[in-house]
């Protein structure tokens, strides 16, 4: 058995630990997350928590143990002594745009690639990326695929990507990492997911409604 | 709840390689509902005494917030700085960004206000997946005759098939937008059968369906020219014309600085999600922080008329422990893989795969008879009996719910070793706005769609119903909303809200409460005071 299911009561977590966040000393017992923290010690103007299981990558925070410094998801955080906690505000908007009806066809990702994220190219293997991803993704290596145009491959090592966005913020290049992994699964999806049984469907419904368009038109062929 | 069987001693007693006994007698369905479902506790229910559903039952929390007063008046918006677009749409979640992005490729130009981050919403944490009828066996007739069955006939056919035949077209617009999905070796998308479903129609992307969603509609709204985008913005109240009978904007506030904006418009499209986060009848939720049923107060004030508002769901396997995931989910589709409910006795006790309310009550049955599990006084549960899946289907857990297994790893429980012990959690609103099929509701230029807009599920949604219904109709309006090609509102006005001033005066009814919530008392923490 990895570990016991036991109540907070039973399990020693009575003690009180001590911390900062933005600034504001909190006393909390332990085995609580930074979040219920924040809201225990009253602290002003957190704004950024939202699923609170780790999956919409809002509450992302900077932290010190000590003279180390990390990143992080505040509801997937547990409340240390000592340990200094910044909420960080939201990241700015994305440098990097396209739209996926401007691409001619699957020939056209990898030259579109290059032109939307000239920096992918130009990583120089820091680490920084990999080690603020708070879901253990290895976001360098991600980057590394889709430049060489495995848009497919780059995108299931995205896949636990919960768009913190906290890769874009410490890669020095500002490749946008996150935003590579989302571009690399979306070319995936647009240009190669044809599955038989839901186009088959599509065809059938497509026949049935010939006679009784709607205000609600069908969708038009790419 | 104090009886139940001692954590230590059940866990001591659990063995996932038990021969369990067969199911007892199917029980009758009503009166375990009636006897056991959280709606049908006594006192949680009160009748509306002003609006457009005055006499209707109501659950007594949001009863309080729809007869509630205002937060703004007319002083307040002299010298407000006013944005004007031709479609307002409010909420960031799934419905939102599809009814912003169905507008935009109409031409319309959008503006998105979000009270939280674009993106943060129920959406991104359904695991379990999208129902739409594709497989050879399945069609839309099924899809809903299932619906309708599932809530128990309450739900509005007209709607029911609207959504189910834009089933397929959805899944084929979410692909196209980039949304990827779980396919079998012949390339065809995966399906399972869960809760109600009458064949396999589940349609997934492991358990990270609606991230998977929610991450693509976000970046495509991000990328979007014709679409802005206004986070930490929550909408505080909605503007009519000069007679209050229809709707041309809303005002907004800031999280950040509290500053208010007024947005003057064509047509305003709700789409805030549920409300969870009120915690109905003292029940932990599976719901964002920001679920505190703001939509249905503006739109009960400015006139819309809403149903079953005495209807909520509780999902069955809300986690109980650990603590700070409390209330959270533990997806159906596990329950669908064959993972088995087993109380403290180590006996079965309902067809897993029951409808949620029907599923629940039994759950709620087991522990108020003794037959749970209890950590302690307050806390009772039954067992979700993974390790006994995992000995069925080595490395299915693994392989099909990484999210599961990655938030119960930071906790240290091993779904594969031990059971999990799940408690039901509110959920879902199953009523809500009434609508139409463009999701117009009974306000000329007011929309809702999702969470917000009811009529759909009846008094029970079925698992995957609720994805489905927010690209519908989030698609539906946002198509609809950009017919409206009149020249804009000449005046905007608190017609409305001076409207319900005079009801509740009448009625003798308190003023002292404020509505919307925004964000649950125990969060606010400085950022939202009422």
């Amino acid at each position: 058995m990895t570990g016991n299911h036991v109540p907070a009561s039973a399990a020693g977590m009575n003690q009180t630990v001590a911390l900062t966040i933005n600034g504001v000393a909190v006393n909390v017992h332990a085995g609580v997350t930074v979040v219920e923290a924040a809201w225990h010690g009253g602290v002003p103007k957190v704004t950024g928590i939202g699923c609170m299981e780790g999956v919409c990558g809002s509450c992302r925070i900077i932290m010190r143990r000590g003279k180390v410094v990390s990143v992080g998801l505040a509801c997937q955080t547990f409340v240390e002594d000592g340990i200094e906690v910044i909420f960080l505000p939201p990241a700015s908007a994305p440098r990097h745009h396209y739209e996926l009806t401007d691409f001619k066809d699957g020939w056209d990702i990898h030259a579109r690639f290059q032109d939307i994220f000239p920096e992918a190219a130009r990583c120089r293997h820091c680490n920084g990326c990999n080690v603020s991803c708070p879901k253990g993704i290895s976001v360098e290596e991600g980057v590394a695929q889709a430049s060489a145009g495995r848009f497919r491959d780059a995108g299931e090592t995205f896949f636990e990507c919960v768009m913190c966005e906290l890769c874009d913020g410490a890669c020095p290049e500002l490749i946008a990492p996150a935003h590579v992994g989302l571009f690399s699964r979306r070319v995936t999806a647009h240009f190669h997911l044809r599955p038989p049984n839901l186009i088959h469907r599509l065809e059938e419904l497509r026949q049935e409604k010939q006679d009784k368009p709607g205000i609600y038109q069908e969708d038009k062929d790419e | 709840m104090s009886n139940g069987i001692p954590f230590a001693e059940a866990l001591a007693r659990y063995r996932s390689d038990s021969v369990l006994e067969p199911l007892p007698e199917p029980v009758d369905v009503e009166a375990l509902i009636n006897t056991f479902h959280p709606d049908h506790l006594r006192d949680s229910v009160v009748k509306l005494t002003v609006g457009a559903n005055a006499g209707d039952s109501c659950q007594r929390k949001l009863a309080e917030l729809l007869q509630a007063e205002a937060y703004i008046d007319e002083a307040d918006l002299a010298g407000t700085p006013v944005t004007d677009a031709d479609v307002l749409v409010i909420g960031g979640g799934g419905a939102g960004c599809a009814a912003a992005l169905m507008a935009a490729e109409r031409g319309a130009r959008v503006l998105l206000a979000t009270k939280l981050r674009l993106g943060d919403s129920n959406t991104v944490m359904a695991e379990g997946g999208i129902q739409a009828a594709i497989e050879p066996e399945d069609s839309v007739q099924r899809h809903i005759q299932d619906t309708l069955r599932g809530g128990h006939h309450a739900g509005d056919p007209e709607l029911v098939s609207a959504m189910a035949e834009d089933g397929p077209n959805v899944l084929r617009w979410l692909i196209q937008q980039g949304m990827q999905f779980e396919q079998t070796t012949g390339g065809d998308l995966h399906t399972r059968r869960a809760g109600g479903m009458s064949t396999p129609r589940l349609v997934h992307c492991r358990d990270y369906t609606g991230l998977e969603m929610m991450r693509v509609l976000r970046e495509a709204v991000i990328q979007h020219r014709s679409i802005e985008v206004l986070e930490q913005s929550p909408a505080v109240e909605l503007l009519s014309n000069e007679t209050g009978q229809k709707c041309v904007g809303a005002v907004l506030t800031s999280l950040l600085n509290d500053r208010l904006r007024i947005v003057r418009t064509r047509s305003v499209i709700l789409a805030t999600g549920g409300l969870g986060r009120l915690h109905l009848n003292g029940f932990p939720t599976s719901n964002h922080l920001g679920a505190t049923g703001d939509g249905l107060v503006l739109a009960y004030r400015i006139g819309a008329k809403l149903c079953e508002l005495d209807s909520f769901q509780y999902h069955p396997t809300g986690l109980l422990h650990p603590s700070h995931l409390a209330g959270k989910l533990v997806t159906e589709g596990v329950r669908a893989a064959g993972t088995l409910l087993v109380n403290g006795l180590g006996q079965r006790f309902i067809d897993e795969l029951q409808p949620r309310d029907v599923v629940c009550s039994a759950i709620l049955r087991e522990c108020n008879e003794g037959r749970g599990i209890r950590v302690d006084d307050q806390h009772v549960g039954v067992w979700l009996d993974t390790p006994r899946l995992e000995r069925a289907q080595p490395g299915l857990l693994e392989k099909q719910f990484p999210n599961l297994m990655s938030r119960t790893r930071i906790a240290g429980v091993d779904p594969r070793v031990q059971p999990l012990l799940t408690y039901p959690t509110l959920h879902y609103q199953n009523g809500g706005v009434v609508i139409d099929t463009n999701g117009a509701t009974t306000v000329p230029g007011l929309y809702a769609v999702g969470e917000v807009a009811g009529g759909i599920h009846g008094r029970n949604r079925l698992m995957g119903n609720a994805l489905l219904d927010i690209i519908s109709f989030g698609r539906r309006a946002g198509a609809a909303a950009t017919f409206n090609r009149d020249r804009g509102p000449k005046k905007v006005t608190l017609e409305h809200v001076n409207r319900l001033r005079r009801a509740l005066t009448i009625a003798g009814m308190p003023m002292n409460n404020r509505a919307p919530q925004v964000l649950p008392d125990y969060a606010a923490g400085g950022t939202w005071k009422r």
